[in-house]
């Protein structure tokens, strides 16, 4: 018991800091596999393998260890390190596969692959199903033409009762020459970025036990009660590829979607295998999924929400991720949930953890009551998928567990944020709050620009004058203010009270002005600050839509038809100046979002949307320490074109963050 | 090894048409009238050479009726008929006292009649052969027990055109190989009173084809490069079982005795207890994956054989449900 819920909680430690995790050896998987997904492995020469069949432990939820016979890759940066089940083996159609396999085992062993014709082989000696590599060092080879795109299994053909229990098996991909994002044919294509395979198997722990310690190995008595889903039980099934927790079950289940979009409408692939003896009736919540082929042929495709995978059995599934409903916080009518939410006090939840966000909307999270763990990290949706056999829901029949995992369905583009406060660094705020930016609606951020006086009156042809403050003005670099018809231009005494200014700059004319003359700025800059956001986050993808306007009073917005401001819109990288670097409208840590669009942008009187992307790691742009997951965006707009321009508020409507979760 | 299919005795009565003008339409070629006679009668079988279990099987009697000279044999022997045929099968209980047998082929629509034979008599089904297909006949009685001990066997209704399995020429074939898959547990063979043992304990030990286990299902299938092989499949056990082919697959054309709209490739097909399926499988022009030919076997990996008292369960020989189709 304790030591699931050590699992559950460690998989939001090692989504904060998975780079960190020290490993025990070299890994089974190739650099820079995917966290989440198929992996496939990856030969030195194309299309030959080289295995070796070794002994190891596995783990499992219950703290139990489990002694198991398997393939591994010899070639893997670990050298052929014990894993189960055995590696992925990746093939293009056409392709001549040679399989060699060296056997550690104490007795033969050898390989079969269902579903492939004219397999041949070289050395080894004669066995019942195939030829065998001798026990304690022997060597066999298989040939094949892989010449028909399919999810297939290869296992042992030697003493095949007790060696297929103790793990023997592993997965065979076979593309089509059409593409790597099609799983048989034109009407199978699917988003390469989204295939997962689930190898379902079955151990007896007291049939291991006997082979470990070389007793009796009755297998008519066979009683199995650990259901791995690629090796590892739920939740064991949610942990990352390659997690260093689970050495030597390299292989993770979670299958990962987001809604289809007209831009992204192909489906997931999910690749099952049932390498075991039993029938598991495996059952996805949710959506239905769409069976395409069995045994590595294609099948009239049909829905289901509940399909048996026999024994030795091969099936595939395209999964879709529509939202027919479009539920959403702020609804058109007809489309706000049909039953109200019930209040958050009154939920419970099963060892005080959950996968709720605690708000039932796509990207949204809510509150939860106190004490309750949360794994959501950005308003995602979880569901099960999972043997519907019950027992097999469990681990070593204690619930839940066995052979199961969840499919994550995460906000359409990625995890997004939205601002949890607003800071104006150069103007003062005019109407609103940081939720106006929230929704893209009729509720704007707004902010005017700032003002100081004059103490004294000024002349024609002054070119120091002071001012009452200089707070909220630029504190370095040269910029524009206004006082009544007159632009003057600021190029010294920035951060004082004493300025040294040129007069009658764009297209005005230098003037007399009165004591208590006020000074507006021709900028506005506020920043918006997106808390939350999970170290290891990576793709951003900034999008800002707002307007500026004429006015600086009243609730209307006066259009300006000539001299639109110039909008820059930045991004704070604390790793330049830390916090010091993000403070005011001019530090140093402030880096202008990289094209397209490109900026400055001229921004009148209608809102402009506008995304920019930044590729790759995030981690410059998330804080740490006190601003933990805090993510900064300044928008940045001055009006210093000619002729004679005059104020205006920024008005912000949206911005959002979208984000690839860890 | 008892897979041979011997056709039955015909009784070819020539059709009289009645004086009242009648005309009766014969359906198709040699649509007959047939008379089979079943004993059901206790008997032993010899499993892997080595042991000898008690089973009560059905065997076709030299006399009708007469059923001192019945051998039971493992599973009953395969009655053949043509589509169209109408068809009494004669069965005549053996058994031991208070053993009711009542006979069924599930998917055969018998006319009204009797189903149960008691101890002593003999009780006639009627039928037309209406649809061709691999149905299994088996009695039902004694809550399952005497299917346990081995009252089960093949009825295969052939169609109109030879060398075909149903009506449509996909099911056309060159080999055919009947597989009658069972299982055996011996406790439960040499109690004294089936009825009395407690199903709950049931585990069997041996895993057969047609009554017999590897190495015994020598000399399987026979057939060459090329040759369409059709493999009815009859599940006369409890459990699941998963048949798994290597080195080419199979195309599943029926499943109890029915052509399926969608027919498949498999190279591991799964038929429930109870059930019947027909592929076809093509052999390839291609080495076999072993010496032996190309392994057709049970995927619950029942390759054993006998209790298990050992480290390892599959004699190096082989065991189980496993046959090879070879050349």
């Amino acid at each position: 018991m304790t030591q699931r819920i050590r699992r559950l909680v460690l998989v939001v430690a090692l989504a904060a800091g998975s780079a960190v995790l020290a490993q025990g050896h070299a890994g089974a998987l190739p650099a820079g596999a995917a966290k989440i997904g198929m992996i496939c492995t990856v030969p030195t020469t194309p299309a030959t393998f080289n295995l070796v069949a070794n002994t190891g432990f596995i783990d499992t939820p219950d703290g139990n260890s489990v002694f198991m016979w398997s393939y591994a890759n010899a070639d893997a940066p670990d050298n052929g390190h014990f894993q189960t089940p055995g590696p992925v083996l990746c093939v293009n159609e056409g392709q001549t596969v040679t399989v060699n396999l060296h056997n550690t085992l104490p007795e033969a062993t050898s390989i079969v692959f269902p579903g492939q014709e004219g397999v041949t082989t070289s050395g080894g000696s004669g066995g019942l199903f195939t030829a065998e590599a001798a026990a304690s060092n022997g060597d066999v080879s298989y040939s094949f033409t892989a010449s028909a795109p399919g999810t297939y299994l290869y296992e042992s053909g030697s003493d095949p009762s007790k060696q297929i229990q103790m793990g023997l098996y592993g997965a065979l991909i076979v593309r089509p020459t059409l593409g790597a994002n099609y799983a048989y044919n034109a009407a199978t294509q699917f988003d390469p970025s989204r295939e997962y395979l689930l190898l379902l198997s079955e151990i007896d722990p007291a049939l291991h036990h006997a082979v470990e310690t070389s007793g009796t190995y009755d297998f008519n008595a066979m009683r199995n009660r650990y259901f791995p889903i690629n090796g590892r039980e739920f939740p064991d099934t949610l942990q990352d590829n390659g997690t260093g927790l689970l050495p030597n079950q390299p292989y993770g289940a979670l299958v990962r979607l987001q809604p289809n979009t007209v831009t992204n409408n192909q489906p997931a692939l999910i690749r099952m295998i049932n390498a075991g003896t039993l029938n598991h009736p495996f059952h996805p919540h949710g959506n239905h999924t769409r069976e395409i082929a069995q045994d590595g042929r294609l099948v009239a495709s049909t829905e289901h929400f509940a399909e048996t995978i026999g024994s030795g059995q091969t099936q595939d599934f395209l999964l879709r991720w529509d939202d027919p409903d479009h539920w959403a916080p702020n609804p058109p009518p007809g489309q706000q949930l049909p039953v109200p939410q019930p209040n958050y006090r009154d939920l419970m939840f099963k060892d005080g953890n959950t996968f709720y966000s605690g708000n039932p909307y796509l990207g949204y999270k809510g509150t939860l009551p106190t004490g309750t763990v949360s794994q959501n990290i950005c308003g995602e949706w979880y569901f099960p998928l999972h043997s519907h056999a019950l027992n097999e829901f469990a681990n070593f029949d204690e619930a839940f567990g066995g052979m199961a995992t969840l499919l994550r369905v995460d906000p359409p583009g990625g995890c997004f944020g939205f601002p949890a406060s607003t800071s104006i660094v150069g103007g003062t705020l005019k109407s609103g709050t940081s939720a106006a930016l929230g929704l893209d609606d009729a509720s704007y951020y707004q902010v005017n620009p700032k003002t100081t006086t004059r103490p004294s009156p000024t002349t024609i042809g002054q070119t120091s004058i002071t001012v009452a403050s200089a707070a909220g003005f630029p504190a370095s670099g040269t910029y524009y203010v206004r006082i009544d018809n007159e632009v003057l231009q600021v190029t010294g005494g920035q951060g004082t009270t004493t300025w040294t200014v040129a007069r009658g700059q764009l297209g005005t004319a230098a003037a007399t002005h009165l004591s208590g003359a006020t000074i507006s700025a021709l900028a506005n800059d506020w920043y918006a600050s997106l808390t939350g956001v999970p170290t290891g986050a990576q793709n951003f993808k900034v999008t800002y839509k707002g307007k500026n306007c004429g006015n600086t009073t009243g609730t209307a917005c006066t259009a300006i038809p000539s001299n639109l401001p110039q909008q820059t819109v930045k991004i704070c990288n604390w790793t330049i100046a830390g916090a010091a670097g993000c403070s005011s409208s001019t530090s140093a840590g402030w880096v202008t979002l990289p094209a397209p669009p490109a900026q400055p942008q001229a921004v009148g009187s209608t809102d402009v949307t506008s995304t920019w992307t930044l590729s790759g790691s995030a981690s410059a742009y998330i804080g740490t320490g006190s601003y933990k997951g805090q993510v900064r965006v300044l928008v940045h707009t001055q009006r210093w074109t000619a002729p004679a321009p005059t104020t205006f508020s920024t008005w912000g409507n949206l911005m959002t963050l979208v984000y690839d979760a860890p | 090894m008892r897979a041979l299919a011997f056709k039955k005795t015909r009784a070819l009565l020539v059709l009289v048409v009645v004086s009242a003008g009648l005309a009766l339409t014969s359906s198709a070629a040699s649509a007959a009238v047939v008379s089979i006679e079943l004993c059901a009668v206790p008997g032993t079988a010899t499993l892997t050479g080595a042991v000898t279990v008690p089973i009560w099987g059905f065997d076709e009697p030299a006399t009708p009726g007469d059923c001192s000279t019945a051998v039971a044999s493992l599973p009953g022997p395969v009655l053949d008929v043509d589509e169209g045929d109408d068809v009494t099968i004669n069965v005549t209980n053996a058994l031991p006292a208070g053993h009711t047998i009542r006979f069924e082929v599930p998917g055969i629509d018998f006319a009204a009649g009797p189903a149960d034979v008691d101890v002593g008599d003999t009780v006639s089904r009627t039928f037309t052969a209406s649809a061709a297909g691999t149905y299994l006949y088996q009695s039902g009685g004694d809550g399952g027990r005497q299917a346990a001990m081995g009252l089960y066997g093949a009825l295969l209704v052939r169609p109109a055109t030879a060398n075909q399995a149903y009506d449509s020429a996909a099911t056309a074939y060159d080999v055919e190989a009947t597989l009658v898959l069972s299982a055996v547990d011996p406790a439960f063979n040499q109690a004294a009173d089936q009825n009395a043992f407690n199903m709950y304990q049931y585990r069997a030990t041996y895993w057969l084809i047609n009554g017999e286990a590897y190495p015994d299902t020598a000399p399987g299938i026979t057939a060459a490069a090329g040759d369409q092989v059709l493999l009815r499949y009859l599940n006369a056990g409890f459990d699941n079982t998963t048949m798994q082919l290597l080195g080419m697959h199979e195309h599943v054309v029926a499943r109890d005795a029915r052509l399926l709209n969608n027919p498949f490739d498999a190279n591991a097909e799964t038929i429930p207890a109870g059930a019947t399926e027909d592929a076809i499988a093509t052999v390839p022009d291609a080495a076999a994956p072993s010496t032996n030919g190309f392994p057709l076997y049970n995927r619950q990996l029942h390759l054993t054989n006998g209790v298990q008292n050992e480290g390892d369960p599959t004699p190096a020989g082989g065991g189980g449900m496993l046959t090879f189709i070879h050349p």
